[in-house]
């Protein structure tokens, strides 16, 4: 089963660009309320929350594109830790009661990325080729 | 920042165990009603999610063990695109909308771990070692 090694690199950009698409959403919901207004978030947005959804469409593009990949990947670990933190782990030790999973799931994702880079099919990877 | 790249195997065993144990949590929450019960689950569980439960509670420790990694992470990654296009998909195309960002990111974290494998700290690799 070795041989499925060689693909890795491509299925991490897989696994960095949907991950990133899926996040993009969430700052979407948040600054834009699309496609839907993100469901109990006030109007205006707090200044916590509207930096959140910045990072989320920023970084988020950025991630998909592949575009300074590690840098970006820390950044969002950083921000999706922090809302574990402040918005969910209060609620509840557990991540099946206080909805934080998602959270842990891109913190832990983003952090993997800064080791492992932005994978075969990125801007990074394009750019290092090309020099 | 290459050098990160040298501890990319064992972040990847992280990312798989906290994947893991979130993962055991689905299915224990369907099983066992721990720490919750599923909201809106009906009281007897029907086949197909009962098969959802152990395949997350048994793959999922299977897999935070690091144990035939690949072909169980495979099995996962499937059940939760199915789970994504049953439950999710038909409510709405936006995974913000349909509430199965989850199932996605688990399903591309899974189905990265068919090819990238269990890491550096992991049951499969201490066995490798030892034959």
């Amino acid at each position: 089963m070795e041989s499925l090694k060689a693909w890795a690199p491509r299925v991490l950009s897989l696994l960095r660009i949907v991950a990133a698409l899926l996040l993009i959403e969430h700052g979407t919901m948040k600054l834009l309320h699309f496609p839907i207004p993100q469901p109990g978030a006030p109007d205006p947005l707090p200044m916590l929350l509207f930096v959140a959804a910045c990072l989320e469409i920023g970084g988020g593009v950025l991630l998909a594109l592949g575009l300074f990949t590690r840098p970006v990947a820390f950044i969002l670990a950083g921000e999706m830790a922090v809302a574990y933190f402040t918005a969910h782990l209060p609620h509840s030790p557990w991540p099946g009661v206080n909805q934080g999973g998602e959270a842990i799931l891109y913190c832990w994702i983003f952090f993997y990325l800064v080791f492992a880079g932005g994978g075969a099919w990125s801007l990074d990877a394009a750019m290092a080729k090309r020099r | 920042m290459e050098s990160l790249n040298a501890w990319a195997p064992r972040v990847l065993s992280l990312l798989r165990i906290v994947v893991a144990l979130l993962f055991i949590e689905n299915g224990t929450v369907k099983l066992f009603h721990f720490p919750v019960g599923e909201p809106g689950a009906p009281a007897a569980l029907p086949t197909i999610e009962l098969i959802a439960g152990w395949l997350e509670f048994g793959g999922g420790t299977l897999l935070a063990l690091g144990v035939w990694t690949r072909p169980v992470a495979f099995i996962l990654s499937g059940e939760m695109a199915v789970a994504y296009f049953m439950d999710h998909f038909p409510q709405s195309f936006w995974p913000i909308v349909n509430q199965g960002d989850n199932a996605i990111l688990y399903c591309w974290v899974f189905f990265f771990l068919v090819f990238a494998g269990p890491g550096a700290w992991s049951l499969d690799a201490v066995l490798r070692r030892k034959v």
